[in-house]
């Protein structure tokens, strides 16, 4: 795969930047701990699956067959890598 | 029964809570096990609602149920979760710990669902597991094997389908079981937490008094519990205990090891362990509710659909509640007849018809708005669409600072800043509940609209106003509220009420059909609190008002301004009016604008008795041809005209931003618990509406007007 300069694979990006209809493995919760252990909580574990199905600014996902409108704010904390879709 | 069975349940019937996620069909479960047998107050010194119910065991014995605030895990974020979690560990002394648990969750949804359950079953304590919505799950290709759950997890494990009935009356027997099993809930906690946990477990146990099975779970629960909301009426942890919790959490830091992730994982990874054996999937296509949302929450259908819905509700607001409010004021001036003919002339008999009556009637004669609005609001909440709406309306409302929760009080408003102010209770964020309470009563309420129908009235020339010129005006007055409402949201929020940017996360229901119950439900639960306050709070205040109007009284034979100019309101008006001038009032103006502190519509009745019109009819319409030829005669002491065009808009601009409510004073109080917030709203709003009024008056007089 290739590499950027950052050493992260390019497929690895906040939610938000997930194009609409596109599925992504959640990889990391980064930014106020607070806020990431309610998004756990909420089933925004590390490996689930997450599609976002679309929305700016506010974003609405599916996750384990839920819909969840979530605030960009909340979504920049969930870095995902692309799974499929959203080409 | 037989007396030797259980001793333990004939001491007391045992004690249940129920909890669940939110949009579990939580409260749909509570009315259907208690019916109307429900008493609503709240928890000591905390503004969450405390619902306690009488369901009745198969054998007719009564069984307390505890409807606890909906939440997603034990480790509470807002105080509805905080009080969650303290009754179901024992913390509030007020209530006693539940002996048994109800935990209700959304079969749909199951492994999201179990994460909660997971941290319940920790607990060690009998619970009944409620697997609510099965209809929705078979629909959605997903088949729950609740017997295999129930041998899983130990516990007994009934399908049900809330808001249709199903399952309810086995949901009962299993309640009304003398004894139930304790849960066989065995997961490793994971190894780098696990001495942590079991030090705390220990520590719990031996410095808090915590029973040994229930401290493990309180331990676990410590972990994931960062800020541990503190609520008052809750205990707090001992020194020792503390000192455990901030040494492993230093250590941690300098490992860099996460572990509250470490431990939500942990609970997912068994969890997700568990709904492969329990849950088997059948692939289907796109469900009715994700085709629905398709053009629901669609950018551009999405607004129309929005503003159609509440086009709807505000055309039944303001049509369909007439012919009811009509009924009740004749109804209310009927009552007030009686009495005046029934009773010996007298100072009781006018306290009695001029203050109780008729200051308790001219609220009442809100409350089919208010039914009509919650009809509404239950309705929009029961069927899913409100999350829809609050997704929606989020984009906008983050201009301002807050977000899509914020929507639905500012929306009531619109009707009555009292149930707005009520709903506000779902606002998570304490600073985001707080502008918004701040905020709510500049939305026009319905009682600002007799004020301004009477002042276009006289504003207008002519004895006709034109349509066009009235729904302007109006409209004007509407969109200078709504402005007015959105710009202050925006200052408290970058100065008063500062805060870090506001973190959304709302799960989206799926659609369902309404259960006219629960919604039947709920606005009675409001009809209540609305009348209970109306009975309170706006009778005192009325009868106080009464006095200061009536006394000290005019001699016999003075025509009837005589009795207002000479009463203690009058005199105030008199003492305000150096403050009154400079925006075009006198006190005769100033009485009205004292008499409707209590409540806004006041203002028309008490001009109307000021400027010595004779007034029949019904309606503000009705009654503002006669008052508008009195107000149209009336005169300052130079002769200049007192009500010219520019003091009538200066007037309606007064009132879309002074705080002349009583209501909606004492519920602001009620819910911030402190008179320091009530006591700013009134200074802000009637501060703004003085400056205001100045700035329109002053520069409409010096261009002439």
């Amino acid at each position: 795969m290739v590499q950027d300069n950052s050493g992260q694979t390019p497929s690895r990006m906040a939610l938000t930047d997930l194009p609409a209809g596109a599925s992504g493995r959640v990889m990391a919760l980064e930014g106020e701990p607070r806020v990431c252990d309610r998004l756990r909580e909420m089933g925004f574990c590390e490996s689930a699956v997450v599609e976002k199905i679309g929305g700016q600014g506010t974003l609405l996902c599916e996750l384990c067959g839920v819909r969840i409108a979530l605030n960009d704010r909340a979504a920049n904390f969930i870095l995902v890598e692309r799974v499929r879709g959203g080409a | 029964m037989d007396p030797q069975s259980s001793p333990a349940a004939h001491a007391r019937a045992p004690v249940y809570a129920v909890v669940g996620n939110p949009n579990s069909g939580k409260s749909t479960l509570f009315n259907a096990l208690t019916g109307l047998k429900q008493k609503v107050g709240n928890y000591p010194g905390v503004t969450v609602e405390k619902k306690v119910g009488t369901a009745y065991s198969q054998h007719g014995q009564p069984l307390t149920v505890i409807d606890l605030p909906g939440t997603y895990s034990l480790a509470a974020r807002s105080p509805d979760e905080a009080v969650t979690r303290d009754v179901l560990l024992g913390r509030r002394s007020e209530t006693p710990m539940p002996d048994r648990i109800l935990c209700i969750v959304d079969a749909s949804n199951l492994e999201r669902s179990l994460y909660l359950v997971h941290q319940i079953l920790d607990l060690c304590r009998p619970v009944i597991l409620v697997l609510n919505m099965m209809d929705l799950a078979a629909r959605s290709g997903l088949n729950v094997r609740a017997a295999r759950l129930e041998k899983e997890l130990g516990i007994p494990v009934i399908p049900c389908e809330a808001v249709n009935g199903k399952g309810v009356i086995e949901v009962k027997l299993a309640m009304s079981r003398a004894e139930l099993p304790l849960p066989r809930h065995a997961w490793n906690v994971p190894q780098a937490i696990a001495s942590a946990v079991s030090e705390l477990q220990a520590s719990l146990a031996d410095n808090d008094a915590k029973l040994p099975l229930s401290a493990r779970a309180e331990a676990l629960l410590l972990l994931t519990d960062r800020d541990s909301i503190q609520v008052s009426g809750s205990t707090p942890l001992s020194p020792q205990t503390a000192a455990i919790l901030t040494g492993w959490q230093r250590r941690w830091e300098r490992e860099g090891t996460d572990w509250s992730s470490i431990l939500v994982q942990a609970r997912y990874d068994a969890i997700g362990k568990l709904t492969t054996q329990v849950v088997l999937r059948t692939p289907t296509g796109p469900s009715a509710s994700d085709r629905i949302d398709a053009v629901v929450t669609h950018p551009v259908w999405g607004w129309i659909v929005l503003g159609g819905v509440m086009a709807l509700m505000f055309l039944s607001i303001f049509t369909l509640a007439e012919y009811p409010m009509n009924w009740i004021d004749a109804r209310v001036a009927g009552l007030g007849n009686w009495v005046r003919h029934s009773f010996p002339e007298g100072a009781l008999r006018d306290l009695t018809t001029d203050g109780a009556i008729a200051g308790v009637g001219s609220v009442l004669v809100f409350l089919p708005q208010i039914l009509i609005l919650f009809f509404f609001i239950g309705l929009l909440e029961n069927t899913g669409y409100m999350a829809r709406a609050a997704f929606i309306m989020d984009r906008l409302m983050s201009r301002v600072g807050l977000n899509g929760r914020s929507f639905i009080p500012l929306l009531s408003s619109y009707a009555c800043a009292i149930p707005g102010i009520m709903a506000t209770r779902t606002i998570e964020d304490e600073k985001d509940r707080l502008t918004t309470i701040l905020v709510a009563p500049l939305m026009s309420c319905s009682a600002r609209l007799p004020v301004y129908l009477m002042m276009i009235a006289a504003l207008v020339p002519g004895d006709r106003v034109p349509l066009l010129t009235k729904v302007g005006l109006m409209l004007l007055m509407y969109g200078l509220g709504t402005v007015g409402a959105f710009t202050f949201a925006w200052f408290f929020k970058k100065t008063l009420l500062k805060g870090k940017p506001p973190v959304m996360i709302m799960e989206l229901p799926p659609y369902r059909l309404p259960g006219l119950k629960d919604v039947g439900l709920h606005m009675l639960e409001r009809a209540v609190v609305f009348v209970r306050n109306a009975g309170t709070v706006i009778l005192a205040i009325s009868i106080v008002l009464w006095f200061l109007a009536a006394f000290p009284r005019a001699p016999e034979g003075a025509p009837a301004g005589q009795q207002l100019a000479d009463s203690f309101a009058g005199r105030a008006g008199r003492v305000l009016e150096p403050a009154l001038k400079p925006i075009g009032f006198d006190w005769r103006i100033g009485i009205g604008l004292i008499s409707s502190f209590a409540a806004r519509e006041v203002f028309v009745s008490s001009t109307a008795i000021v400027f010595n019109a004779s007034h029949s009819g019904k309606g503000a319409d009705a009654e503002a041809a006669p008052l508008r030829t009195a107000l149209r005669d009336a005169r300052w002491p130079d002769g200049r005209a007192l009500f010219t065009p520019l003091v009538c808009l200066v007037l309606m601009i007064y009132y879309v931003f002074a705080m002349q409510c009583m209501g909606t004073v004492a519920v602001v109080k009620r819910e911030t618990n402190s008179w320091r917030w009530p006591a700013f709203q009134i200074a802000y709003m009637t501060g703004t509406a003085w400056v205001l009024s100045l700035i329109v008056y002053q520069s409409g007089r010096a261009l002439g007007f």
